[in-house]
């Protein structure tokens, strides 16, 4: 007998929660942290299990925590088969463009220097959707998980092509290449038996596209203007007497206004991008939120910096649990799961890990 | 609080125990008992429902606060929570709890630690040194075919004349009187450098010919090259890069930095001393003078005293796998000491052939000139 009503309703200031604390991860990470070092590199792909295993258990959904089944085991043959498959290739490649060029066959090596690169974008896109999709599939909930029987292959090439028309009326297209890839990587994504569908448009993130896309320009018209103010205060005060000051001074505030307000500007467009994307997103009778502002992103990322500076990188291990308590922070959901209609995902397994987007270096926790 | 019976004889009276799982099927959630009499099962019951599970099948998944979370090795989604205090005699037939992974557990994290430092230490030994053994032994043979597939021909940028490619032959004869597997060439190129590439092909830059003043310069230069090849450095250095890139490989993830990182191949400092010390022991034998090639690194050094042989202006292409030198006024001062006053030299080249050398590539019409890109 069932002693649980077999529906959930989800209301959206509790549908996500995270209760790990920093200590307890410590305990984990930093045993990873010096296993990985004595090892090589090659215990990490294990340690890597186990910070997932500690985060996704502390993370809660509606009345459940979630649970992460990935092995260090899967991860490490994920690397291998990576390493085999991909980098060998490229690396040979990359060998016989320095070959071809060594004997003058200028014209050949540009083209191969070309296929290189478009390698790379669209092993950049495989990549990133076989990381999800392993992602999904090592999530449980409740015993279901997620997945996708889509292998990724066309998406690679969506990756590639929609990335370079993005690029090519100078940058303009990159919000509607951003949501648009975003809808067609998690429309092929499903948890149990539902899809997940996602419709982000990108007509929502121009405008703060335009501010992070524009501000450069007005930043370079702006601090020139200064700079020869500056210059001009050198010359009334005699040139000579006092050199450099103005324009000294003025390139270090230039400096700091540069990195200052284009951080803050792609923070403003980056909490924009999530709220549109996931806000977009849907599963089964579920529509989902990411709350996070503008300031809370700021916050983040200036803590990170803070973390890691002020630990001499030792603190890098931490950013991955910062991260991940944001996300499931942040993350909201409303409607209503029926329990009964939840079963298990059909979609098969992948053997190994996400070595491919490892190879990348591509990831978020 | 969960609850427990521990009975006298489990085979008489079974224990019960609180347990809820998820099927795998749906994500309704059972809440039952798991009930053992000693067998070679657990059997979960839930109502009338009542089912076996081997222990066989059971896996441990992980701790959850005060319950064990147990999978089933043949339904990968049914996950089974026990507490985690169970009586003795069924934890024994539990499967093991694993928390860093099969090795670290079974060892323990203080031993496992030191093995993995006692490895890693003797791997990172073996890596570093085995170059340095390994690659004088590798056939030259195999070494050429690597230096051919790399390079060929060079697309037809060395320069050849018939009086240039016989005053080359000459002045090479100096340095390598045993007339080994050496190949020497002018390349195309305006720039000060000397390269001895993978398999035997010893290259000396136009622009480097071009500032010599004097026979015996070059063959200072020609007798280093020659001398990286007969130490077996070219070989050794691929070796070491190549091991290098395989060890960083798994600390590392970045595909940039393993295919960049092939292509910076450096010789350690005492390859270059042995280098230099082969050349100035053939000119001894051949009667050419040190003098030329210490004028040579002290005309370099002066300007600036920067590594000469190093382009500016090709980095990141193969040159830069094989030159890099160590500081020429260093250099310049071992030539000097290797002089030997009761020694009579002869000079290495007649003036016509140096001449011929020298014009070697303005005359050849044939030639492609090197530029990347
Ligand atoms: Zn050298």
């Amino acid at each position: 007998m069932d002693r649980q009503a077999p529906s959930r309703d989800v209301t959206p200031d509790s549908a996500f929660g995270f209760d790990g604390n920093w200590k307890d991860f410590a305990k984990i990470a930093l045993p990873n942290q010096m296993l990985t070092i004595l090892t090589l590199g090659i215990y990490r792909f294990w340690a890597t299990a186990r910070e997932r295993r500690y985060l996704w258990a502390h993370s809660r959904f509606v009345d459940e925590r979630l649970e992460w089944s990935g092995t260090g085991r899967e991860l490490f043959i994920g690397f291998l088969l990576a390493a085999a498959v991909i980098l060998l290739p490229l690396f040979g490649l990359n060998l016989l463009i320095q070959s071809l060029t060594l004997r003058g066959e200028e014209a050949l090596a540009g083209w191969l220097t070309f296929v290189l690169f478009l390698g790379v974008y669209y092993f950049t896109g495989l990549a990133r959707f076989r990381g999800l999709r392993y992602r999904l599939s090592r999530t449980h909930w409740r015993g279901i998980r997620g997945g996708s029987d889509d292998q990724g292959l066309g998406y690679g090439v969506s990756y590639t092509w929609k990335s370079f028309v993005g690029y090519l009326p100078l940058g303009l297209l990159v919000p509607w290449s951003m949501t648009s890839l975003w809808n067609e990587r998690i429309g092929k994504m499903s948890f149990g038996p539902h899809r997940f569908e996602a419709h982000a448009a990108s007509g929502n993130l121009f405008a703060r596209f335009l501010l992070f896309y524009l501000l450069p320009i007005v930043l370079v018209v702006g601090l020139t203007v200064a700079a020869f103010a500056g210059y001009g205060i050198d010359q009334a005060r005699g040139g000579e007497a006092i050199p450099d000051l103005g324009i000294t001074g003025m390139l270090i505030l230039a400096f700091f206004v540069w990195f200052f307000v284009l951080g803050l500007v792609a923070a403003a467009f980056y909490a924009k991008y999530y709220r549109e994307v996931v806000g977009a997103t849907e599963w089964a009778d579920l529509n989902f939120a990411f709350e996070a502002s503008t300031m809370d992103w700021i916050r983040l990322y200036l803590g990170d910096f803070l973390l890691v500076v002020a630990t001499l990188g030792i603190g890098f291990t931490f950013v991955k649990y910062r991260h991940w308590k944001f996300f499931m922070t942040h993350m909201e959901a409303g409607g209503e799961i029926l329990l009964d209609n939840l079963t298990q995902s059909t979609t098969r397994v992948a053997g190994h890990g996400e070595g491919l987007l490892d190879a990348f270096d591509i990831g978020a926790v | 609080m969960r609850s427990i019976s521990a009975p006298s004889d489990p085979m008489r009276d079974p224990l019960l125990i609180e347990a809820s799982w998820y099927d795998g099927r749906s994500a309704v959630r059972h809440e039952g008992e798991a009930v053992w009499e000693g067998g070679p099962a657990l059997v979960l019951r839930n109502g009338d429902d009542r089912f076996d599970i081997p222990f066989s099948d059971l896996a441990y998944g992980e701790r959850r606060g005060q319950t064990d979370v147990y999978r089933l090795a043949s339904n990968p989604g049914f996950r089974l929570s026990l507490p985690h205090v169970l009586p003795p005699d069924l934890a024994a037939r539990m499967p093991a709890r694993s928390d860093y992974g099969a090795w670290v557990d079974k060892l323990g994290f203080g031993k496992a630690a030191l093995i993995f430092a006692v490895v890693s230490a003797s791997l990172a030994a073996l890596f570093l040194t085995a170059p340095t053994w390994l690659g004088p032994r590798i056939p030259m043979s195999w070494e050429r075919r690597i230096g051919d597939a790399m390079v060929g021909d060079l697309g037809g940028r060395l320069c050849h004349t018939p009086a240039g490619d016989a005053a080359l032959a000459k002045l090479l004869g100096k340095v390598d009187p045993a007339g080994q597997a050496v190949r020497a060439g002018v390349f195309n190129a305006d720039m000060v450098n000397a390269a001895a590439l993978p398999g035997g092909q010893v290259l000396v830059f136009d622009g480097l010919i071009q500032q010599a003043e004097s026979p015996e310069e070059l063959a200072g230069v020609l007798g280093h090259e020659v001398g990286h090849v007969h130490e077996r450095h070219v070989m050794t250095a691929m070796l070491r890069q190549f091991g290098l890139s395989i060890l960083l490989s798994g600390a590392n993830s970045g595909i940039g930095d393993t295919v960049f990182g092939l292509a910076s191949m450096t010789y350690s400092r005492d390859a270059e001393r042995e280098a230099d010390e082969y050349a100035r022991a053939r000119m001894a034998q051949s009667d050419v003078s040190p003098i030329g090639a210490a004028s040579f690194f002290e005309r370099i050094g002066g300007r600036g005293g920067k590594e000469p042989e190093k382009p500016a202006s090709d980095e990141g292409s193969m040159f830069d796998w094989v030159a890099s030198h160590p500081a020429p006024g260093e250099r310049a001062r071992a030539y000097r000491a290797a002089v030997d006053a009761d020694a009579t030299y002869r000079p290495a080249l007649t003036d016509r052939e140096f001449a011929a050398l020298k014009s070697m590539c303005a005359d050849d019409p044939d030639v492609e000139e090197f530029d990347l890109f």
